[in-house]
């Protein structure tokens, strides 16, 4: 006797159960891929969320920072344009004295 | 390229299910552990490439699921219909007995030489592929086949003695 025929004969595929593909099937329809599930969906958009806000918040502290110096800037020459305007006006009246 | 499925359930149900009935000896055991592979597949049929991808990624699934319940029952033995020989039915087999005793053999087998040896000679892998599929050394499942088989040569010839 050759043990590993007959092995071979003993272990032979066997076919499976009459329906048992039909009923696999049947359970894709209620198992969603993983890619499809709604809790890797909210992680995929969490996670695009996070690439995307952390830059726009950034973009957008740093409009508020410029637009903030713009106005410093503005008052800065508005204060400066009053003191000249009241020098000018002091040269002229010292000017006329004098005259 | 794109792998249908479907197709692949039919083309290795009946692979699939022999491992798991072989190994575990339990018919529905073995369809239970059967499906959920299959579902497990399906869950990452994105990564599959091609139906031969399918097919050794189901061989390698359900032997390593197979080994785990297997170890499970060991530590939580199950009494009940597996225990039972199957009801004889009219067989092709010539000696349906020698079959059933050398199935009941590779049973009695540890896991990993189970394993072993249902790749070699249900599946006809070549030692090198199992040695991958089961991520163990050439060298080992040369020495799980060569044991296994002195062991069961053993039992046989100690059955013709006392008989």
């Amino acid at each position: 006797m050759n043990l590993e025929d007959e092995l071979r004969r003993a272990l032979r595929q066997e076919p499976a159960p009459a329906g048992f593909g039909d009923r696999i099937l049947a359970k894709t329809t209620r198992v969603q891929p993983v890619w499809r599930r709604p809790v890797t969906l909210a992680v995929a958009a969490a996670l695009a969320l996070a690439a995307i806000i952390p830059p726009a918040v950034k973009e957008y502290r740093r409009r508020e920072r410029g637009v903030e110096v713009r106005d410093q800037l503005l008052s800065a020459l508005s204060i400066t344009r009053a003191q000249l305007g009241q020098t000018r006006e002091k040269i002229r009246q010292n000017t006329r004295h004098k005259i | 390229m794109a792998v249908d499925f479907a197709r692949v359930v039919v083309d290795n149900q009946s692979l699939v299910f022999s491992l798991a009935l072989r190994f575990l000896r339990d018919r529905e055991a073995a369809e239970e552990l059967a499906q959920d592979v299959f579902l497990q597949l399906y869950e990452k049929l994105r990564q599959i490439q091609s139906p031969a991808h399918a097919t050794w990624w189901l061989r390698r699934a359900i032997c390593h699921r197979c080994i785990d319940e297997a170890r499970k029952r060991r530590l939580r033995p199950r009494i009940g219909l597996e225990a039972v020989p199957e009801p004889f039915v009219e067989s092709r087999d010539p000696d349906p007995l020698l079959n059933e005793r050398l199935r009941r053999m590779v049973e009695e087998l540890p896991e990993s030489a189970r394993a072993v040896v249902l790749l070699r000679y249900q599946e006809d892998l070549d030692p090198s592929d199992i040695a991958e599929m089961l991520s163990m050394p050439v060298s080992t499942v040369k020495s799980h086949l060569h044991r296994s088989l002195a062991v069961m040569r053993g039992r046989l010839e100690k059955r013709e003695i006392c008989r």
